[in-house]
């Protein structure tokens, strides 16, 4: 096991609830973990189980019913850009601006002087290789290379934690395992604390440290998965004997949970 | 939030109507530039029973329907026409749109020049205002048809008549009714400025006559009427317009 | 090389109508004559096009102004938007020229007037369209920029009115067509001046040449307004044409 390293991001029975036209929808309930500094933490789970919400009451965008959530210890009302910076599946990159002052512009909102935004971009687009790349707009990149530039952009204001929300989700197979790669590469090198979120779990074992399950909706923590892989990993490790173990344990609880959902009657759904 | 928008709405114009009689009672606003609108509701009672006023209305209304009826088929064919055939289409649609880009008012004194302003002449100009818009909407309306449902519906043996009628009519119907929406809203615009612009008959003469000898309670009276209808009509045919396209995933923007 | 053949070939041909008197002078006026009627009163064109002008101006500043801001207003905070919104739309098919007699009544017969009904005219489209093009913009653009520590102030002037652009653009541009056009049928229907006055004067006294002049300089008006309104889009929104052009 690896030294204790200081936590950054740790919920505390983290709650959600939405009351939409007067009935209350929990959306999340008894969400507890934490977060180690500079690991890779994956999130699976089903289909509107509240992976979205917790991620969004991590970034403090939306705020928690009950429980509490810390990051560096202190509590989480609002966004922290300088710390926090979140990815979604759309790379929500600005049309009307180009590649460079894309990555730009949140040094822009933090107050950057021109000079070390222009630097500091010019560092991020070399991260992920797309240096040619600058002066074009948002349009003329594949959907690939726009998620890179969103990456570029999150990690432009340097901060601690990566909250990712699907990122690779509306690409193609080969792009999703080459971004992958990508993302590893750049965790390695930047050595941030990764949260992410997805619907795969083979893309969830390929790349983290650590792998939360959750149930379906109330959001409960149904297990968690220490992924030992060694490291730097390719995707040829999903065929290995422990990787396919490890699916099959994380199947196990998604379908129990399935299962008792079903028994529950479809209303839970 | 529906109830409290309406609420807001409602709010809103009686708040208007109120500020507005409470300035005529309290002496802010000159009677004989702005009048009351107790003054207006009552010189609009003794309008609609007035015989000369409504023979007049009769006039614009006539003018309005004639242009409409007349033009809108004729517009619809060219429509459907340009839509069908990419040809046409491609010829005639810039010029189309280049009609539609400047208001066609503009060319009204030419219009008198060239054809007086007699009933035909003004029944033209009612029509080339509805004319253009619908047409447009009806080449659109033909892009809206899905052609795969088309060629699907063909393949098991469907009839002309059939696939015109369950696939063709729901699919153009919603860009047809906008059209014929904004074709209804052309008309009335231009058939009164014709009306105001050079003529012994209509509604718009009577306002012109009205406004030059400030006979405000009237003026006022027949302009918020005219208001109210057109505002009237054109809710009319947004309600046909999302009953026809109750089908389509509706985009919230209005 | 070729269009400048057309156009001359088409000039002579509408010269030739009316020397050969194939079509009556009241109806059509032939090149030469208009270009007699530019010779002859031009000093009363100028004047006139500096009337119409000056009230178009001001007309454009007061309604894209206020149309903006309202539509940016209503844009922003759902509950205005969701009440104005409906409220504007009906009132857009109201035929305001219906209400040039008041206006009249109320502003006299001058540059007020005219400025004042030109500018209700361009008012509708501009804010009816900048408020659907801020409420139409993808949510996830305001997710992005609040996660990035956007102030409200920033998200909407950094983000959302820059998104909205191309739908501005668009209201922008009927609202100025009708503002142009607007204020020289208002001249034309009771005015001290400008170019719809003088259109209206010589139709009444049957100068045809005049007329088709006067026409022509309002058509200049409109063409002016719609090209410094290209430049303006060109400037503003090539991110969307390029956009187009790439699918």
């Amino acid at each position: 096991m690896t030294p204790a390293r200081p936590i950054v991001i740790e919920t505390r029975r983290l709650g959600k609830v939405f009351s939409v036209d007067r009935a209350p929808i929990v959306a999340l309930e008894d969400i507890s973990f934490s977060v180690p500094e500079g690991s890779f933490v994956s999130l699976v789970g089903p289909s509107g189980c509240g992976k979205s919400t917790l991620l969004q009451i991590l970034a403090g965008l939306v705020s928690s019913s009950s429980g509490e959530v810390l990051v560096d210890g202190v509590a989480v009302r609002h966004p922290v850009p300088d710390k926090i910076s979140v990815m979604f599946q759309d790379a929500t990159l600005l049309p009307w601006k180009r590649i460079t002052e894309n990555i730009e512009f949140p040094l822009e909102i933090a107050g950057m002087t021109a000079a070390e935004r222009h630097k500091r971009a010019a560092e991020m687009l070399a991260l992920v290789a797309l240096a040619e790349f600058g002066e074009r707009y948002p349009h003329e990149l594949s959907g690939g290379m726009r998620q890179r530039i969103a990456i570029a952009r999150a990690l432009a204001p340097n901060p601690r934690i990566l909250l990712m929300d699907e990122p690779f989700g509306a690409l193609d197979e080969q792009t999703r395992i080459k971004m992958g790669h990508e993302l590893l590469r750049i965790w390695a090198k930047t050595k941030k604390t990764i949260f992410f979120i997805t619907h795969s779990l083979t893309e969830a074992l390929f790349l983290s440290d650590t792998v939360l399950v959750m149930s379906h909706r109330p959001g409960r923590i149904v297990g968690v998965i220490e992924d030992t892989l060694p490291r730097p990993r390719t995707y040829d490790i999903i065929g290995s004997a422990e990787f396919g173990a490890a699916r099959n344990r994380i199947w196990k609880l998604i379908s129990q949970d399935d299962d008792e959902a079903a028994e529950g009657g479809m209303a839970s759904l | 939030m529906r109830p409290l928008v309406l609420f807001a709405q409602a709010g809103f114009v009686f708040a208007v109507i109120g500020a507005w009689q409470y300035g005529s009672t309290a002496g802010i606003f000159d009677p004989t530039i702005l009048p009351s609108p107790s003054q207006v509701v009552l010189a609009l009672g003794k309008l609609i029973q007035s015989r000369a006023f409504l023979a007049d209305a009769f006039d614009t209304v006539t003018r309005v329907t004639a242009a409409f009826v007349i033009g809108a088929p004729i517009a619809l064919a060219t429509g459907f026409v340009m839509g069908e055939n990419l040809g046409v289409g491609r010829s005639l649609a810039p010029l189309f749109n280049l009609v539609l880009a400047v208001p066609q008012s503009i060319f009204l004194p030419i219009f008198v020049l060239l054809f007086g302003l007699g009933f035909t002449e003004k029944l033209i100009f009612g029509i080339t205002h509805v004319f253009f818009v619908v047409a447009v909407n009806a080449m659109a309306a033909v892009r809206e048809v899905p052609h795969g449902q088309v060629v699907l519906a063909r393949s098991f043996g469907a009839g002309k008549l059939r696939i015109y009628r369950s696939i063709y009519l729901p699919a153009m119907a919603p860009q047809i009714v906008t059209g014929l929406r904004l074709g209804i809203i052309f008309d009335i615009i231009g058939i009164l400025l014709a009306e105001m612009y050079a003529s012994r008959s209509g509604l718009g003469v009577l306002l012109l006559r009205w406004g030059e000898s400030y006979a405000v309670d009237k003026l006022m009276a027949a302009t918020v009427l005219i208001s109210v209808v057109t505002i009237l009509i054109n809710e009319l045919m947004r309600v046909f317009e999302h009953r026809v396209g109750r089908w389509r995933q509706a985009v919230e923007f209005q | 090389m070729r269009r400048l053949l057309v156009i001359v070939v088409f000039l002579g041909a509408w010269e030739a109508t009316r020397r050969f008197d194939l079509v009556g002078p009241l109806l059509v006026a032939s090149p030469g004559e208009i270009v007699g009627a530019l010779v002859k009163s031009w000093p009363d064109y100028l004047g006139a096009l500096r009337f119409t002008v000056t009230e178009i101006a001001i007309a454009l500043a007061a309604a894209w102004t206020v149309g903006i801001a309202t539509g940016a207003i209503a844009g922003t905070i759902p509950f205005l938007g969701a009440t104005s919104g409906p409220l504007l739309s009906s009132l857009f098919a109201v035929p305001l020229i219906t209400w040039y007699p008041l206006f009249m009544v109320w502003f006299g017969i001058g540059m007020t007037s005219k400025i004042i009904y030109a500018a209700v005219s361009g008012f509708f489209p501009i804010a009816i369209n900048t408020m659907n093009g801020i409420r139409g913009t993808d949510p996830r653009y305001v997710t992005f920029g609040r996660a990035i520590g956007c102030s409200h102030r920033q998200v909407v002037f950094r983000i959302l009115l820059p998104m909205a652009m191309p739908s501005i653009m668009s209201g922008l541009r009927i609202g100025t067509a009708l503002i142009v056009i607007g204020v020289i049928v208002a001249e034309m229907l009771a005015s001290l001046g400008g170019i719809g006055y003088l259109i209206s004067y010589y139709r009444s006294i049957y100068a045809t040449g005049h007329v088709y002049l006067g026409i022509l300089f309002a058509l200049a008006c409109a063409l002016a307004a719609n090209w410094g309104l290209t430049l303006l889009e060109r400037r503003y929104t090539r991110w969307r044409e390029l956009q187009i052009a790439e699918r």
